[in-house]
Formats: structure tokens, C-alpha cells, sequence
């Protein structure tokens, strides 16, 4: 060991072995995510999107539910200001889960805080906050480890891009993917994020709302409007609601 | 390689996204939000999923309707994987028994 290696140890030994910690917690998460990376690459092909354009999409936006609903919706021109808003809708959680994180990341200044949420997702943000929570039970400071969190993110970030892309590249050999019922996955998809954000049938009747005015529209309103149609409808009822939970 | 318009919807859905990851943390850390603006946020992501997938649930044939049927049956049971499989694999059957 040299003397430079000596006065850096007792910084960098921490930081490699936080990021390999987070790097390991998250591989059981990867391995639900691959699918989901290969089939929204395949969709999007069967759209239009080139092989560049879609790693251009999955690594600016970083953001799967987004990207899955973009890709639905997609159609040669694209409807810009549609999918801009729908990304806005899918994504807004982010606030509060910015919100949420906010508190544990007070002594990280802006500038490291800043590219830190660009690579947030609901899996390292649920990773990183659980293990704050963790850390700060056994006394440790920063109760937030931001190696850790990069750890998880970076994995996520990689694996996202790189199997969307497969997944845009081996979409033209699958062929037409309604011949079969893989555009099933979709819903299936949706249905089971949605069943994560389940809180009981009370707090899911603006999802109801949402389902029967999109579905409606869609029968009886040409082009996608069904889509913005429900969101409002549901938005609307959740508000309406709210003081009756 | 990349069309202009796809690029400009890109770079939009890139903006609009970072915007929410940063948003809550720059405007939300030092307020509490009102009831029912959380109820609204909380309500809001399977608010646009069920619209995007709404069409799924009122398709003009009869495979694809038992097909959703089956996709959300199995949703409430199984993780990703397993439903993804089995709505998939049924929807794919039932297309080539019922047409």
C-alpha cells in the first residue's frame, strides 16, 4: 500500500463497498425488469421507433410506466403534446416521491442532489429510502447512503437502455406481435403496477372513473382522446372524494 | 436514424420527466401538501393506465374480452412475470380458437 492509497482509504473503501452493496441489492429487482425492458423495446418497433431512437427515448426519460403508455399511444407523426402530457400524468408520483426523499437528502448539496433524481425510479427510490430508514434505526450518518442509492440506480439505468434496445432490435424478427397476443403484455403490465398501487376499493374508485369515461370516449370519440378524457374524469373524482376516505 | 419530431417528442417526454423527479424534492421538501392534493396524486398514475388500457376492456370480440378477463384475474394473483405469461399465452389461444 502506498501512502496515497493509506490517506484515501478511509473515504473510498466505504463508497466502493456502498456502491457494490446497493449494485447487489437490486439484482432480484433486474430480473423482473429485463421483461418488461425487452417488450416495450419490441412494441416500440412495431411502432415505427428506430434503433436509435429508442435507447434516445429510454435513457433521457429513464422512466418505464412513461414510456410504456408513449409507446401505446404512438403513432406515425407522433401526437407530441399528448405524449408530453401523458408522461407529465404517468410521472407525477415522482413529486411525491421527490417529496419523500427530500427530508434524507439535506446534506447533499443541490449539485450532487440534482443528477442524483435523474436516475430516480420507483425501485432505487424505494431501495434507497428503505435502507435509509435501516441506516438511521442503527444510528448511522447520513441515514441516506448515496452510493448505495447510485449503486441500485446506475444497474437500473444500464439494464434499461441496454434491454430496451435488444428488445427494439429482435422486435422485427418476433413479427406482428397481436398475431400471437403479446400486445396482452401491455395491459398485463399496467394491471399489475396497478395492483402495487392497490389501497382498497374506496381509494380505486377514481381509477373506476377513469376506466368507464376513457372507455366511453374511446367508443364514441375518434382519435385519443379517451386517454386525457379518463385521466381528468379520475382526477377530478379523486379530488370530489377525498374528504370521504 | 432519427426523425425530427420523434427526437422533439424525445426530448419533451425527457424535460417534462425530470421535471417531476426534481419537482418534489425543490418545491414539495419544506410543505406538506393538503389532503386532497395527495388524494389526487396518489390517484393519478393508475388514473392514466387504466385510461391508456381502457380500449382493452371494451374490445369488439369475444377472445379478446376473455382475454383482459383472464390478464386481470391473473394480475391480482401473480407477480409480473407469471402475468405477463399467462395473458399473453391465453389471449394467443383464444385468438386462434375464436378467431
Amino acid at each position: 500500500m502506498t501512502a496515497i492509497d493509506t490517506d484515501n482509504a478511509p473515504f473510498e473503501r466505504p463508497i466502493a463497498s456502498e456502491l457494490r452493496r446497493g449494485m447487489a441489492d437490486c439484482m432480484p429487482v433486474l430480473l423482473g425488469i429485463i421483461p418488461y425492458a425487452l417488450v416495450l423495446g419490441a412494441q416500440a418497433s412495431q411502432k415505427g421507433l428506430t434503433v436509435a431512437e429508442v435507447p434516445l427515448m429510454t435513457g433521457l426519460n429513464f422512466a418505464g410506466g412513461s414510456e410504456f403508455a408513449a409507446i401505446q399511444l404512438w403513432t406515425s407523426p407522433p401526437h407530441v403534446a399528448l405524449i408530453a402530457a401523458i408522461t407529465f400524468l404517468v410521472n407525477s408520483r415522482h413529486l411525491l416521491m421527490g417529496a419523500a426523499l427530500a427530508p434524507y437528502l439535506r446534506h447533499l448539496p443541490k449539485r450532487k442532489a440534482l443528477p442524483a433524481l435523474f436516475v430516480m425510479t420507483d425501485e432505487s427510490w424505494a431501495l434507497g429510502l428503505a435502507d435509509a430508514k435501516a441506516r438511521m434505526a442503527r444510528g448511522l450518518e447520513p441515514a441516506f447512503s448515496l452510493p448505495y442509492y447510485i449503486g441500485t440506480a446506475v444497474i437500473f439505468y444500464f439494464s434499461w437502455i441496454f434491454f430496451t434496445t435488444l428488445g427494439a432490435a429482435l422486435g422485427p424478427v418476433l413479427g406482428d406481435v397481436e398475431a400471437y397476443g403479446f400486445d396482452m403484455a401491455f395491459p398485463a403490465v399496467f394491471l399489475v403496477l396497478m395492483r402495487g398501487m392497490w389501497k382498497g376499493f374506496r381509494a380505486a374508485r377514481p381509477w373506476l372513473v377513469s376506466l368507464v369515461v376513457a372507455a366511453l370516449t374511446y367508443l364514441f370519440v375518434p382519435g385519443a382522446w379517451f386517454v386525457g378524457a379518463g385521466a381528468v374524469s379520475g382526477l377530478i373524482a379523486a379530488y370530489l372524494l377525498a374528504g370521504d376516505q | 436514424m432519427v426523425d425530427p419530431l420523434v427526437l422533439l417528442t424525445i426530448v419533451l417526454m425527457a424535460s417534462v420527466t425530470y421535471a417531476t423527479r426534481i419537482g418534489g424534492y425543490l418545491l414539495l421538501r419544506n410543505r406538506t401538501l393538503s389532503p386532497k392534493a395527495t388524494a389526487v396524486m396518489e390517484a393519478a398514475p393508475g388514473c392514466v393506465l387504466i385510461s391508456v388500457i381502457a380500449p382493452n376492456f371494451v374490445a369488439n370480440n369475444p377472445a379478446d374480452l376473455i382475454g383482459i378477463a383472464v390478464t386481470l384475474l391473473a394480475a391480482t394473483r401473480f407477480s409480473m412475470l407469471p402475468t405477463v405469461a399467462i395473458g399473453v399465452i391465453a389471449t394467443g389461444l383464444l385468438r386462434h380458437f375464436l378467431g
